[in-house]
């Protein structure tokens, strides 16, 4: 709780400091961004105006004095707006006329516009796939020579009311390409798997991310689609919004704790701010099999953020609709898996999984078994070492006595 | 493993032989033009000296292969984690049995040259096997290879023991054996640091990895077990030829094993017996699974994790002798096993739970394992009547060899489903056991 590679034991006059800077940086903190135990969330399909369906996904996250909204959308490239309000009653607002001409400013919006707290943008814009053959060097920049790479406004995407689920509070976006020479998507998706909880907790499936009512997870699954190599590794664009002219910090976390990630001892955080603000977290590990076994664990390279010069991102309407068209974006590249070792070939399948949230990260802490193991294991030897030592010491005080009388 | 045993005679002052005593300075070979084929000269005593060594460097060079090519086995052969461990575990079960029956076969049966040669023909045949598996891509060959190749691996070096005793018994003994057990451990360290280059070298050649790259590597590391090979067919000339020049005896290990003295053994044996075995599980699976903990948790290199991960082997090779010598001199046998044992405790606590620089914890695991090698395998010659000291080796080797082949299994088991930091704690509860004891 003292702040990550900062031992708060034996601190001695000086532990009170942090806890007071702690204390006073909560007193500080507007009140949606603290975080709540528990929220009421509902998932809401906001239904389209006419035509075909536009998939608009509402994720209102209710707490005592904050409501976050998440809102998911495939309209243009997929992507996600996180909006924090400090008042329980805000709510969203769409103007379907405006969102869908071609200058949607305003389209879409958390009302009251004073509650809001935080607000922020991802956008996920392409879907790489690399040659990595004859890419023996790990740790180079390119993972390959890349293929042409697919747009994600060009998808076509389902209708989402079909993968809703109020009960599991998660939804799937599942897509692929609208023009498909190669018919590589035939028999495979894209699909965006968002999934909203209640209160805290953590996921069977690896890598076991934990959450909290303020979170909301991302899972990214790329299941069935024909590679264009041998050897293809897949890589995804993430386009975030950033506020001032610097981008969004990355951090790398390092911890000692791989109990729910095995030999995953890295943590990779984006903040859009100092903390409590927006953040992505996720663990630098993807998966080529479905159960996420270790044997099918994939490493995760991570792009330094950086403004994106060479091309112009895709808009997204719902992005431009809530921030207007004076918006800076800073975009990253996630590749997945290693020219050696596992990888999508095995099994044409690839799952990696994120959480974005408001607030401050969930932090992991050893769990109770490790903590009660290590209580017994020491705990034992050192009971029996002290009343050994008193044992000793007592009858070495019978027998002088003894000595004496005599 | 065996090689405790080897510390316990080096220390308990020559062993149990009644063999070889007939190098009695008396040069019947006046005749023989050179002082290296004169088998009563100290010269060739050195030859014999060096071929004893390499003899061993095979067996132990292809031991830890695993551990030295544990990212490239489980990613060209697709096994997780808990059936690489099996690799190891293969090697255990036949010794469970076989460290009772080494010195038997060696005595009654193949004589001590046959034996050494039939041992090491074991080994190379184990190792071919397990080479074929990579080739193949059939794990279960490779499991099989590593079977057979402990098959031969303990009882090896038993032969090779005997031999020590029978050429330098009353003379240079002592030394002979710590000079053995460093090579021992000069093989495990040169394994560990070459076997990944040597990959990397071949799957430059071949151009590509997968599990022929594997199989090939393995192929070559198998030199090493024809090395001993040819060391065995040499000792046993030799041999033989001092025999014939020296009316030497041939050696015997002249260890009498009665499995109806194990009902008589004392309770303070039977602790020395579980000490043994919590302490040693702790080490050796996590040597085994050692590399990619280092890789993945401490950002090291391949080469980087390789070589941390040798450095228990580096430390004790110079430090086995010393510290003989040093609790020769002390005794207090039990405070220096306690202590050992804390010192492992404390180097296991700061690699599950700090992100100190992990040289630090491994060298400091290193000292305490030669430490607790010299303290431990003498107190059982102190509970035991010497009539039943064979006994009471082998069966400490056997119950050794069970544990590691069990909790190899449970570690990757471990690894796979709950990660590394609670590997680290579940090995820290079984070095805390000891002392509950």
């Amino acid at each position: 709780m003292c702040g990550s590679g900062n031992p708060c034991w034996g601190c001695g006059r000086c532990a009170p400091s942090p806890m007071l800077l702690l204390s006073l940086l909560l007193f500080a903190a507007p009140f949606g961004l603290l975080g709540e135990e528990t929220r009421q969330v509902s998932l809401e399909v906001i239904p389209g105006w006419l035509g075909p369906p536009q998939n608009l996904l509402h994720i209102r996250a209710v707490g005592t004095n904050s409501t976050l909204h998440y809102v998911w959308s495939s309209m243009g490239p997929p992507a996600v707006l996180l909006v924090a309000t400090n008042t329980p009653n805000s709510f969203l607002s769409v103007n379907w006329s405006r969102l869908l001409s071609p200058e949607p400013d305003e389209g879409l919006m958390v009302l009251p516009k004073d509650s809001i707290q935080f607000s922020s943008a991802l956008v996920f814009t392409r879907l790489f796939e690399f040659d990595s053959t004859n890419m023996s060097d790990v740790a180079a920049e390119v993972p390959g020579k890349l293929y042409p790479p697919y747009s994600l406004a060009e998808f076509y995407w389902n209708n989402i009311t079909d993968s809703l689920d109020t009960a599991t509070l998660s939804a799937t976006f599942q897509g692929h390409p609208m023009h498909d020479p190669t018919k590589a998507f035939a028999n495979g998706s894209l699909a965006f798997r968002v999934q909203a909880f209640s209160r805290s907790g953590r996921p069977v499936q690896p890598p076991r991310l934990l959450h909290t009512a303020d979170t909301c997870q991302l899972e990214v699954a790329l299941v069935g689609v024909s590679p264009q190599g041998n050897r293809s590794l897949f890589g995804l664009e993430v386009a975030t919004l950033s506020q001032s002219p610097d981008c969004p910090s990355m951090q790398e976390q390092h911890s000692i704790d791989d109990e729910y990630a095995p030999a995953v001892f890295q943590l990779d955080q984006l903040l859009w701010g100092s903390l409590p603000s927006g953040f992505v977290q996720w663990r630098p590990v993807a998966f080529s099999q479905k159960q996420g076994s270790r044997e099918s664990a994939l490493p995760c390279q991570i792009s330094s953020l950086h403004p994106p010069l060479a091309y112009h991102l895709p808009q997204s309407p719902i992005v431009r609709a809530f921030f207007g068209s004076q918006t800076n974006f800073c975009a990253f590249n996630l590749t997945f898996g290693a020219s050696t070792g596992p990888g999508y070939w095995d099994q044409h399948y690839l799952s990696w999984s994120m959480l974005l949230g408001i607030g401050f990260p969930p932090m992991d802490t050893l769990s109770p078994l490790v903590l009660g193991i290590m209580a017994v294991a020491l705990g034992t030897p050192g009971l029996m070492l002290l009343g050994g030592g008193l044992i000793l010491l007592l009858r070495h005080k019978q027998y002088s006595e003894y000595q004496r009388i005599n | 493993m065996e090689e405790e045993e080897e510390e316990a005679r080096a220390l308990l002052g020559g062993g149990r032989d009644e063999a070889g005593r007939s190098l009695l300075a008396t040069p019947v070979a006046a005749r023989v033009p050179s002082a290296l084929c004169d088998p009563s000269h100290l010269a060739h005593r050195l030859l014999v000296l060096s071929l004893m060594c390499f003899l061993g460097f095979g067996s132990y060079f292809c031991y830890d292969n695993p551990a030295a090519l544990q990212t490239q086995i489980q990613r060209d052969m697709q096994v997780n984690t808990t059936k690489f461990m099996l690799l190891y575990a293969w090697y255990s079960w036949p010794n469970v049995v076989l460290c009772f029956f080494g010195g038997f076969l060696i005595d009654r049966v193949f004589g001590i040259r046959w034996g050494t040669i039939v041992f090491s023909c074991f080994i190379c045949i184990g190792q071919v096997v397990f080479a074929l598996g990579g080739i193949f891509n059939a794990f279960w060959l490779m499991e099989l290879g590593r079977f057979i190749f402990g098959t031969g691996g303990e009882s090896l070096a038993v032969a090779q023991n005997t031999y020590a005793v029978s050429w330098f018994k009353g003379k240079e003994l002592n030394l002979v054996f710590g000079l053995q057990l460093s090579m021992a451990r000069i093989g495990s360290t040169v394994n560990m640091n070459l076997m990944g280059w040597l990959y990397s070298k071949v799957e430059a050649s071949l151009g590509s990895t997968g599990h022929t790259t594997l199989g090939v590597t393995l192929m070559i590391g198998g030199v090493t077990c024809i090395l001993s090979f040819i060391c065995a067919l040499a000792l046993a000339y030799l041999d033989r030829r001092a025999e014939r020049i020296l009316h030497k005896e041939q050696g015997k290990t002249g260890e009498v094993i009665k499995l109806t003295d194990v009902k008589d053994f004392s309770l303070p044996l039977w602790l020395i017996f579980i000490i043994c075995v919590c302490y040693y599980v702790a080490v050796f699976p996590f040597i085994g699974l050692g590399k990619v903990f280092f890789m993945e948790k401490f950002k090291f290199s391949s080469q980087a994790a390789s070589a941390i991960n040798s450095v228990v082997y580096v430390i004790s090779a110079p430090l086995s002798p010393v510290f003989g010598l040093f609790v020769d001199k002390t005794g207090k046998n039990i405070i220096w096993v306690l202590c050992a044992v804390a010192t492992t405790l404390v180097s296991h606590m700061m690699l599950a739970f700090t992100l100190w620089n992990p040289w630090i914890a491994m060298c400091l695991m290193g000292v305490s394992y030669s430490l607790l090698a010299c303290a431990l395998w003498p107190m059982v010659a102190y509970v035991v009547p010497e009539h039943q000291l064979g006994t009471a080796y082998g069966f400490m080797q056997s119950v050794q060899n069970l544990g590691l082949a069990i909790i190899s299994i449970i570690a990757g088991l471990i690894l796979d489903t709950r990660g590394y930091l609670f590997l680290e704690v579940f090995f820290i509860a079984c070095v805390s056991s000891k002392y509950a004891m």
